[in-house]
């Protein structure tokens, strides 16, 4: 790690008398005597006020000037057909029924589809609004947002099956084990709001495949980890004291587990659990003021409700997640992540016509309301919007009705900070197979997100068993063609 | 497909398929897998010299990696972090002042060994280890799916396992009754109970393509029992052969071949033959006796019952209409296999049964109400008769002597079979197929005993090896290998291969005998070493993979309420029985398939392994803290930090009840003097150690400060949270404050941790 990258980075004491000087502190108390002073309470007995404050999710400036201040990524979990939705293939209709020609060579897909017949896109496709991008009459009102999508329709991913690709997408390898974007850009730039966790992720029906790995901190310290809300009728339970307990009360109690956490914490400084959990404590208490007014969708206006689909079975799950992204990110919430089918529900390996036009029902009027939403707001400009799930679909078949998944050519879309919107980026074959013009690889995506967040995705590392760790990995470039 | 981890596709998408463009992937190199550690013989392994006069051969082999990398152990933990340690660790509550003050006074060099034969023997004990054994097991006392129906008798397996861990059944023991203990024990209903393991795969009660839904349960079961017993990733060769591991295709189906006859039993009666000829004969009676009002009721019920029947009859394809009209004899195996799949839904004496008695009875006119219900008050009147319930059994069986056959299937597609295969263990070290006949006078193909044969054999590498690893998982927070149903060549290797084989070999030589393994293991420096950490040591290894000091661990959700429940003296300790319901939290709706929250206090306070596990809606406390998703096996849980786990701790109304009944417990201890010395006792009670000097003058400053608070929510007219019991005369805002120690320590670190 450069030495003035301002990161917040902890090492272990490297000798006696450096764990001594910082036993009294340590990484949790740091953070904690911060949080107090931001509440404006004073200094528990014992508390190491001289510390310098180092809240790991104090907000931090950016290396150079963002474009976006907060991330909402919409993740449509199983992976969704390109072919269908914003990358036209007229070849593909035209070949349809016939194999993949010899010259595409006989892809490894997870099912073994890769003899099948190709298969036909049954959408209609029109171009959209002044750029003329093409989007399917299964997204109708998200064409209407034409004009602020970037689609890049060349990325590709190394894994072949859903966790593997899942946790790829969200951090880097398809191994799990690494931090998830949204942990690295809160480890980047903290959090512009201390009274809510900086990393959340909403889901809409069973848990994503590969659960909290991919929204884990990994090797950084472990207050970097995403807080996923339930997806019950209620985001987050337990957000007032029990009866019998006052705040004044409750605030005491507080500044007693920290005071006792923190003699407990000391002879551990190696441990950034322990510190962690001292920090989830401050945070569930601010999180009492300001989680409930946070989540509560009573207070938006008809008019609101309905732009997203509240007010409709169809999409009142979906909506009401991106309703709730919204009031997040507008309080200060850095990287949102909206699952729509959470449990790999866009995975259609037979009846597309089906599964599909389920959930693009479900999300389209969501996201067109939330484009319209946060653009109406002054939001969009420093809201980085993305689209997109972990791989494609195949153009061949899958069981006559299915696709099968495609790692080698799909679409994602970004919109709103610092996007060139109205554009296309890269392209597949003429089968829609592999990306084959300006291929962009999930970690060229991961650099032009951390890019766009005023975050250089070589020089944000974490040195972790002697590597000088970063989000990438080892490769990846920002896509510039997407930026303004 | 939702399957789990395939790491081969990484090398294979990045040799064939890459964009031209694309960054270089570093490529994986396969090793030769005949020379993969894990498939090696377990031979006898020595451990490494010198052994310190007394050691323990654990130390050795620890000492051997430690020593080269100039690492010691750490000292030993102190007495009370460790009695703390051991009795989490093997129980999953903290000990006692009691038992603290009886291991501090006992200066005996045998004291610590006397110690872990207690809590081994304590009924404790099977309580806590079953837990990480159903976590294997996929255990949940639901179907899954969207209709998420209750299993009424799958916790009868959750019971066994807790006894089978209490009696230290050997492990090959354990394996072979949860494989085919029917087939084996045909008399011993703990046998047929063992077979759930098999019975816990999700199931949709709404599935018509019932060829489909089989091939399902079938992949569940290769997977679990691959993953489970003998650390391979099975599931990854479904569709093709595994691109890293030396398993094939083949091998996925030889494996599920075992189970190719098997269907649910979840009417297995559970009594041993003798007192089953009694019941039947009682039986008998009652049945002679009840038989015109029965059939009276019958023909009431009949065209109702039918209607329901036909309408979930008619939606299944004409296929499966066909076997299931057919005679039941002229079914070929595969016909047997999809009519018993829908005699679950069909068949009047199943739970799941379409046409349940309440909904029929709802569709009575009311003179045939009437009519029912005077035809029932005569039934009531032979209740006396009546042997009363036979308890049952969630199991599996085969349904009889002959399997339908297995096929290949290509690409893991039903619909496209290929060759035709035997049963089998994988081939890189049993090429031959595993002869299974029909055991004498039973309907079983003898299958699954042939597989239970095979993996409990002593000359089986992987068996043994995978579960001494789980072992010392569970005693060290990581495996000897970190990926523990993983040994291939993928998962990660162990840091103590020598180790782990010479564990594994005393496993087998002590007649499989997990008690063993634990007393081997504590027994040894590196479990009772402390925990603090150093910074020169942690310079060379900061992952402590080396073990210079002992790993501290996060209690899981189910230990951090069962640990709360027993300072607060609250813990019902009753073993057994179906799921207990306790509260949601507030305004938390009723999940689909229902939670009928108990209605006895006491009840909701029993140990957390039998609250019921509804598998789409986890109890909240413990989905905060990672409890495991049970529709796949779980090998190693995730250990996250959340504020949702602080909010919980926090402000649940139980939380804070279990603070009160701590304080409760402080208050009626003897020689409660003065407030700062009752705190102290809080302290003791929690976390098993009086405060130092600096914790009782913040003890002292907090309940002054607090009490004050406190005394001004009093004067405002506030409900207070009070000591439960308040004993007479107590001042409330004392006790108040009191309440609030309780509930701080019970959200300690140092009480959410292990030592």
């Amino acid at each position: 790690m450069p030495p003035d990258s301002g990161l917040p980075h902890v090492r272990p004491a490297r000798s006696r008398r450096e764990f001594l000087q910082r036993a009294g502190g340590g990484f949790g108390a740091l953070a904690f005597s911060y949080l107090l002073g931001l509440d404006g309470l004073g200094t528990p007995a014992g508390a190491a006020a001289a510390a310098p404050p180092t809240n790991p999710l104090a907000p931090r400036p950016p290396r150079f000037p963002a474009r976006a201040k907060s991330v909402i990524w919409l993740f449509m979990e199983g992976g969704p057909s390109h072919v269908d939705l914003f990358d036209p293939k007229p070849e593909l209709d035209r070949v349809a029924g016939q194999p993949l020609p010899a010259s595409f060579g006989r892809p490894i897909t997870s099912m073994g589809t890769g003899r099948n017949a190709l298969m036909p896109s049954r959408r209609k496709w029109e171009r959209h609004g002044e750029s003329g991008l093409w989007v399917s009459d299964w997204y109708p009102q998200v064409a209407q947002h034409a004009d602020d999508l970037c689609v890049i329709r060349s990325c590709w991913a190394d894994g072949l099956n859903h966790v593997g690709s899942v946790c790829q997408m969200n951090t880097g390898d398809i191994l799990a084990g690494r931090p998830a974007l949204g942990a690295w850009t809160t480890y980047g730039l903290g959090s512009e709001n201390s009274n809510l966790p900086a990393f959340v992720i909403l889901t809409d029906a069973s848990e994503v495949l590969g659960g909290p790995k991919n929204w884990s901190s990994g090797f950084l310290p472990a207050g970097y980890q995403g807080t996923a809300f339930r997806n019950d009728r209620t985001p987050i339970y337990h957000l007032a004291p029990p009866p019998g307990v006052g705040p004044e009360q409750q605030r005491g109690k507080l500044d007693l587990l920290a005071n006792l956490n923190r003699q407990f914490n000391a002879a551990h400084p190696d441990d950034t659990e322990l510190a962690a959990r001292l920090n989830s404590y401050e945070l569930a208490y601010r999180m009492q003021a300001a989680a409930p007014e946070a989540v509560d969708l009573a207070g938006e206006t008809p008019a609101t409700k309905k732009l997203y689909g509240l007010e409709e079975p169809q999409t009142e799950k979906f909506g009401a997640n991106c309703l709730l992204a919204r009031r997040l990110v507008e309080r200060g919430v850095r990287f949102v992540q909206c699952y729509s089918g959470s449990g790999s529900g866009w995975d259609a390996h037979t009846d597309l016509e089906g599964n599909h036009s389920k959930y693009c029902r479900q999300t389209d009027q969501p996201i067109a309301g939330l484009l319209t939403d946060l653009k109406a707001r002054g939001l969009l400009d420093t809201t980085l919007v993305i689209w997109g799930g972990e791989f494609g679909r195949t153009p061949f078949n899958e069981k006559g009705t299915g696709r099968d998944h495609n790692p080698w050519g799909f679409s994602v879309w970004m919109a709103g900070g610092g996007v060139r919107a109205g554009t296309v980026v890269g392209a597949t074959d003429e089968l829609g197979l592999r990306a084959v013009h300006e291929p962009v690889h999930v970690h060229d995506l991961h650099a032009t997100i951390l890019h766009l967040m005023g975050l250089d995705h070589e020089r944000l590392t974490y040195l972790h068993n002697g590597r000088q760790e970063r989000p990438t990995i080892n490769s990846g470039n920002p896509v510039w063609s997407a930026l303004a | 497909m939702k399957s789990r981890i395939l790491r081969w596709s990484l090398a294979w998408t990045a040799a064939l398929l890459l964009p031209a463009a694309a960054p270089a992937r570093p490529a994986e190199v396969a090793a030769d897998p005949h020379s993969h550690w894990a498939f090696q013989p377990l031979g006898r392994v020595a451990p490494p010299p010198p052994a310190p006069a007394g050691a323990n051969p654990v130390d050795a082999f620890v000492l051997a990696e430690l020593r080269p990398r100039g690492l010691e152990l750490s000292p030993p933990a102190d007495r009370r972090t460790l009695l703390r340690r051991v009795t989490l660790d093997l129980t999953g509550i903290p000990p006692t002042p009691e038992e603290l003050a009886d291991f501090l006074a006992d200066s005996a060099p045998d004291a610590f060994a006397r110690v872990v034969d207690r809590l081994l023997s304590s009924p404790r004990y099977g309580e806590r280890w079953a837990r990480h054994w159903l976590d294997l097991a996929r255990y949940a006392d639901s179907e899954g799916f969207k209709a998420d129906e209750t299993r009424p008798n799958a916790w009868r397996y959750r019971d066994y396992v807790i006894d089978a861990f209490n009696r230290d059944v050997p492990y090959d023991r354990f394996v072979r009754e949860q494989i085919a203990g029917d087939e084996l024990w045909p008399e011993s209903p703990a046998a047929h109970v063992a077979t759930g393991f098999n019975r816990h795969y999700p199931d949709e009660s709404n599935a018509r393509l019932l060829p489909r839904r089989r091939q399902e349960i079938l992949n569940d079961l290769t997977d679990t029992v691959g993953s489970v017993f003998l650390g391979l990733t099975y599931e990854c060769c479904r569709c093709h052969d595994h691109k890293y591991e030396p398993l094939t295709q083949r091998d996925y189906y030889r494996l599920q071949a075992f189970f190719a006859h098997t269907a649910a039993q979840d009417d297995t009666p559970l009594l041993p033959p003798a007192e089953l000829r009694a019941y039947e004969t009682k039986l008998a009676v009652w049945r002679e006796r009840s038989r015109p009002i029965r059939e009276a009721m019958d023909a009431l019920l009949a065209p109702r019952r039918h209607e329901l029947e036909k309408d979930y009859f008619d939606k299944y394809p004409d296929e499966t209409r066909a076997i299931l009209n057919k005679p039941a004899a002229e079914r070929t195996p595969y016909e047997q296999q999809m009519a018993a799949k829908a005699a679950q839904y069909l068949d009047p004496a199943s739970h799941q049964y379409v046409a349940p008695l309440k909904d029929v009875l709802a569709r009575l006119k009311p003179a045939q109400r009437a009519k029912w219900d005077e035809l029932q008050a005569r039934l009531d009147e032979l209740a006396p008769l009546h042997p009363g319930e036979l308890p049952l059994g969630a199991c599996m069986m085969d349904l009889g002597p002959v399997a339908p056959p297995t096929y290949v299937l290509n690409r893991g597609i039903l619909e496209s079979p290929g060759e035709e295969v035997e049963p089998g263990l994988f081939s890189l070290l049993w090429p031959a197929a595993v002869p299974a006949r029909p055991p004498e006078g039973q309907a079983t193909t003898g299958r699954r005993s042939a597989l239970a044969a095979a993996l409990t054999d002593p000359a089986n590498p992987l068996v043994p090896r995978v579960m001494v690893n789980r072992l010392w998982q569970h005693h060290f927070g990581r495996g000897l290998a970190a990926t523990p149903s993983d040994l291939g060549l993928h998962g990660e290797p162990p840091t103590h291969p020598a180790l782990l084989d010479w564990l594994a070999g005393e496993f087998v030589r002590s007649g499989w005998s997990l008690k063993q393994m634990h007393r081997l293991i504590l027994a040894s420096r590196t479990y009772q070493q402390g925990g603090d950490y150093r910074a020169s040591a942690a310079a060379v290894d900061p992952a402590n993979h080396w073990l210079w000091h002992f790993p501290r661990q996060r209690l899981e959700g189910e230990a951090i309420r069962d640990s709360a429940l027993a300072v607060a003296g609250r813990l019902n300790s009753r073993m057994g029985g179906p799921g207990i319901f306790p509260a949601l939290p507030t305004g938390m709706p009723a999940p689909r398939g229902g939670w009928a929250v108990e209605r006895e206090a006491a009840e909701r306070d029993r140990r957390s392994i039998y609250i019921f596990v509804r598998r789409n809606a986890r109890y909240p406390m413990f989905d905060a803290f990672d409890q495991p998703d049970a529709h796949e096996s779980c090998p190693r849980r995730n250990v996250t930090t959340s504020p949702i786990q602080a909010l919980t701790l926090l402000n649940d109304r139980l939380t804070l009840n279990w603070a009160q009944a701590l304080a409760g417990r402080v208050l009626a201890a003897p020689g409660a003097a003065d407030a700062a010395a009752t705190a102290g006792r809080a302290f003791e009670f929690a976390l098993g150690r009086p405060p130092d000097a600096a914790e009782s003058a913040t003890l002292q400053q907090f309940l002054t400060d607090q009490g004050r608070r406190i005394a001004a929510r009093q004067a405002r007219g506030e409900t207070l949270a009070l000591p439960t019991p308040l004993p007479t005369g107590t001042d409330p805002v004392a006790a108040a404050a009191l309440v609030d120690v309780c509930h701080t320590l019970l959200n300690a670190n140092e009480f959410v941790y292990a030592p």
